[in-house]
């Protein structure tokens, strides 16, 4: 058993002098999926901010695979191995999908030009891997539909988180239809070996994917329930603030 | 309005040619001394001859304007009555290297003659060299290529009597007040050719010819877009004057709304350029007494002609200049017709009835 | 789910239509110039190649704006710093020779669109505001230069190089298009730096999420913009053999439409390098066939503002559906 990729602890979060996160611990092993659920206004966003570089934590300590880290932006946070999929899934809609996998780490030619080839190889194969159903590596992002868009978006994080993946409401915006596919390509991104962290609304949705749900109630870390062991009564009632950790 | 267009221009021209006005006659931008258009005739050997050379000619125009279009019409109908087909006409828009263009491009349908208005003379040569190389005639409108040589290169340049413009507006003033009266006198503080040499000749006109007229009140215009506050100031300062002259047509309107403004229906405006709104003015019986104008159109023509003429073997002098003429309440109906070979626009007509 | 299915054939139909608008556009126009004016001298050697020579400086200066426009800028500016960068280097030239007079041209240009760039990038100013306003200062400081007056250029390398001289035959102005729409769509098409160009036009946020520095883009885009601005000064000054600060001024709506028609969108992430020219020598043939037709000033204007309103029109609803 290795040890988590992702370990959270004593993590706070003060803006100006209001506490926007206290005294929070996680851990996220590879494989595992995490949902991270709450009210509106709970911290959840902020809480995805610190993880992904965007905000240095005020005090506590964030460690990946047990190395202690301090990331002072985002693209330190990339090269670490953290991806992140927004709510409005960052992608340049009229570029090819595999320009947008790519988009800031486009592979080089020898002579200093794009590698087009390696970059539409490795993207067919990716997302074949994904089983995203997307008409072609060509395609522009804005002839897709939204749930291939969001497939698109969680092949990118795929193609370059090697530790942990943060999906911010990956299915807001989705039919039921589409939420199942994009749901079955965040399921298979267990068998890849690195940590998801998930914020989703709907309940049901976290249930049918999380291993473990972590409740945040006003920037306070309520608690963690294996998603085996809880029920939603309970959830409802850890995120309402009816029943405390 | 064509001497603001003419501006850049005639910079170029002036430091060119160092010309200055106050010697009492027009001179072309070389120096050259000028003769009058309308003693340009062709024979009728000449027109035969011409006729029958199935001849061609492009028009490469400098911008278009209201003067321009008449000089184009006089040259058009010119053309027409020597039956030369005008093939190609063009227009610049004030850039010299759209010209050259326009020049290269009219050469594709190898016309014997190009009349041209070049935008910038003293960069002229480079222009017109693909023209000048492939034998066409040349005729230009005011100024010609810098380095060019009448005769040798062109055929001439025809342009309008400036000295005489400005001579024109003082007479008319004269004639407006009865030879006498305090005047003031709105000119273009700017070193131009064109307005300079016309704003000069009416003082000295007045100075030298009305010696019961003065000029009691001068006040120079460099930026149009402060014409009104100008007007305002001389008029404000001097309700008394019994005439203002102003440089051109579009600031006079600006003297013309002062004036009104102040109640004042006493003081006369002469100024140059036909322009609907001044002219207007006149026939209603309003402040303005006379507008003075260049014939356009004839300018036109007589570039034509010239080099019509040059196809048969005729020489024409270097520098043709056109009449002006003083327009009135009671001439504005010939006046529009002389200039611009137009009838006068449908408001003033009908405020003549 | 049938996307893919659905997807495949409309998009295939739509992407040949959009790529080949300009073109189909350019040998219509072509065709019927040819077939109307085939007595008027508009298939001749000379007369097509002067069409190439004519609008070397507009391509050039398309060239800039494709990049500017794609990372969903405007550069109005390009109309005065091509006289700024004329006048600039033919006053050098005149005083310490062709390879200073070269410099300060481009330099000229550099330097306002990297004011430009800094404004936009870092003070966050929109780009047609700010381009909008230095349009404007720098065409009164063009005028205030050399007193309006025209300055001759007289080094005939200058000249050679730049506008009347040739090389194997074909003239230096076509060497100067070839040449410079090779590398601009090597540049745009195929380096890291094309691709961040179009993905910050197309989402700029998307791109910093990437890890593009965007402001860095927005600078870089502009000041491009400004010297190959200056470069088509010093093109007209080579041509004209002469400066002028007039010379620049009437082409920035040709260039707009030139890119526009040739498949840029107005507001980013798409462009193309190849477009531009096509839409560059559209222009200029409607110029000359106008022209040879033997239309008056203002038949030619309306024609031509007709054509340019369909190609446009065409063209961006191809692209916006």
């Amino acid at each position: 058993m290795t040890g988590p990729v992702l370990e959270l602890s004593g993590i706070r979060k003060t803006f100006g002098g209001v506490t926007a996160i206290e005294d929070f611990s996680l851990e996220i092993f590879p494989g595992e999926i995490v949902a991270l659920v709450g009210d509106n206004g709970a911290g959840k966003s902020t809480l995805i901010k610190i993880v992904s570089g965007v905000h240095p934590p005020s005090a506590g300590s964030i460690a990946l695979d047990g190395q202690p880290v301090v990331m002072s932006n985002a693209t330190m946070a990339r090269m670490l191995g953290i991806e992140v999929v927004y709510q409005d899934l960052a992608l340049a809609d009229q570029q090819a999908v595999y320009m947008n996998l790519f988009l800031g780490r486009e592979p080089l030619t020898a002579l200093g030009l794009l590698d087009r080839r390696r970059m539409i190889a490795e993207t067919e194969k990716l997302v074949k891997e994904l089983d995203v159903r997307i008409p072609s590596a060509h395609a522009a992002i804005r002839d897709l539909s939204g749930g291939q868009r969001q497939g698109v978006a969680i092949a990118r994080a795929t193609h370059w988180a090697s530790k942990l993946i943060l999906l911010d409401e990956p299915t807001a915006a989705l039919g039921v239809a589409e939420t199942a596919r994009v749901e079955e390509i965040v399921r298979s991104l267990k068998k890849r070996n690195i940590g998801v962290l998930i914020i989703s609304h709907s309940l049901d949705q976290v249930f049918r994917l999380s291993d473990r749900i972590c409740v945040l109630r006003r920037g306070k870390q309520i608690g963690v329930r294996d998603t085996k062991a809880t029920d939603k009564n309970e959830i409802i009632a850890m995120i309402t603030g009816l029943k405390q950790g | 309005m064509r001497n603001v267009i003419f501006i850049p221009m005639a910079l170029v021209m002036m430091l060119v040619t160092g010309a200055n006005a106050a010697d009492g006659v027009t001179k072309g931008p070389n120096g050259e001394k000028p003769e009058p258009a309308r003693s340009l005739t062709l024979t009728a050997d000449e027109e035969a001859s011409i006729k029958a050379g199935n001849y061609t000619a492009a028009l490469v125009w400098h911008e278009m304007s209201e003067y321009t279009n008449a000089v184009n019409s006089g040259a058009q109908d010119e053309f027409k009555r020597l039956g030369i087909t005008v093939v190609a006409q063009t227009d610049a828009g004030f850039d010299a290297a759209r010209q050259k263009a326009d020049v290269e491009t009219v050469l594709a349908k190898k016309p014997s003659i190009i009349l041209s208005l070049p935008v910038d003379p003293a960069t002229a040569a480079s222009v017109y060299d693909p023209a000048r190389a492939a034998g066409v005639k040349l005729a230009f409108i005011d100024n010609s290529p810098a380095g060019y040589a009448h005769d040798k290169d062109y055929v001439t340049i025809v342009s309008d009597d400036l000295f005489q413009m400005g001579n024109r507006a003082g007479i008319a003033m004269a004639d407006a007040l009865g030879k006498k009266g305090k005047l003031g006198y709105i000119f273009h503080d700017a070193d131009f050719y064109v307005t300079n040499q016309r704003d000069q000749a009416f003082k000295r006109t007045i100075e030298q010819d009305y010696p019961d007229m003065k000029i009691v009140a001068e006040q120079g215009m460099a930026d149009t877009a402060r014409s009104e506050e100008i007007a305002q100031a001389l008029v404000t300062q001097h309700p008394d004057l019994d005439g203002i002259y102003v440089t051109w047509a579009e600031p006079a309107l600006s003297v013309l709304a002062a004036l009104r403004a102040a109640g004042n229906t006493h003081t006369r405006i002469v100024t140059l350029d036909l322009n609907e709104p001044a002219a207007l003015d006149m026939v209603k019986g309003g402040n303005v007494a006379a507008l003075v104008a260049d014939e356009a159109y004839m300018i036109g023509v007589t570039a034509a002609r010239a080099a019509a003429g040059s196809l048969a073997g005729k020489k024409t002098g270097p520098f043709l200049v056109v009449d002006s003429i003083a327009v009135t309440k009671d001439t504005v109906k010939e006046g529009w017709k002389a200039s611009l070979n137009k009838d006068v626009p449908a408001t003033i007509a009908d405020a003549i009835k | 789910m049938s996307n893919a299915d659905l997807a495949a054939p409309s998009l295939l139909s739509r992407i040949n239509l959009q790529r080949y608008v300009v073109y189909i556009g350019f040998l219509a126009i072509f065709l019927f110039f040819a077939i109307v004016l085939r007595d008027s001298g508009f298939l001749t050697v000379r007369n097509l190649s002067n069409i190439v020579l004519q609008t070397a400086p507009v391509t050039i200066m398309a060239i800039g704006l494709v990049f500017v426009m794609s990372a969903g800028e405007i550069d109005l500016s390009i109309g005065s710093i091509v006289a700024v960068s004329a006048l600039a280097a033919a006053v050098t030239i005149g005083q310490y020779g062709m390879v200073a007079g070269i410099i300060a041209g481009l330099g000229a240009g550099f330097v306002i669109g990297l004011i430009n760039g800094f404004l936009v990038a870092y003070v966050k100013l929109p780009s047609f505001l700010v381009t909008l306003a230095t349009l404007g200062l720098f065409a009164g400081v063009s005028r205030s230069m050399t007193d309006l007056r025209s300055i001759p250029v007289t080094d005939s390398l200058f000249t050679g190089i730049f506008g009347s001289g040739s090389l194997f035959g074909i003239p230096s102005l076509i060497w100067w298009t070839v040449i410079a729409i090779a590398i601009a769509h090597i540049v745009f098409r195929e380096t890291r730096f094309g691709a961040h160009v179009l993905a910050t036009g197309d989402n700029a946020r998307a791109a910093a999420v990437c890890g593009i520095s965007v402001p860095r883009i927005r600078l870089a885009v502009l000041t491009l913009s400004g010297v190959i601005a200056g470069l088509a000064g010093l093109l007209y000054a080579g041509r004209l053999q002469a400066a002028k600060y007039t010379l620049g001024e009437t082409d920035l709506m040709t260039v707009i439409a030139a890119v526009i028609v040739g498949g840029t969108l107005l507001n980013g992430g798409k462009g193309s390098i190849v477009g531009a020219l096509v839409g560059s020598l559209m222009m200029g043939m409607l110029n000359n066939g106008l022209i040879l037709m033997g239309l008056s000033v203002s038949d030619q204007m309306i024609v031509r503002g007709f054509i340019i309103l369909a190609a446009v029109a065409v063209s961006l609803r191809e692209k916006n559906r």
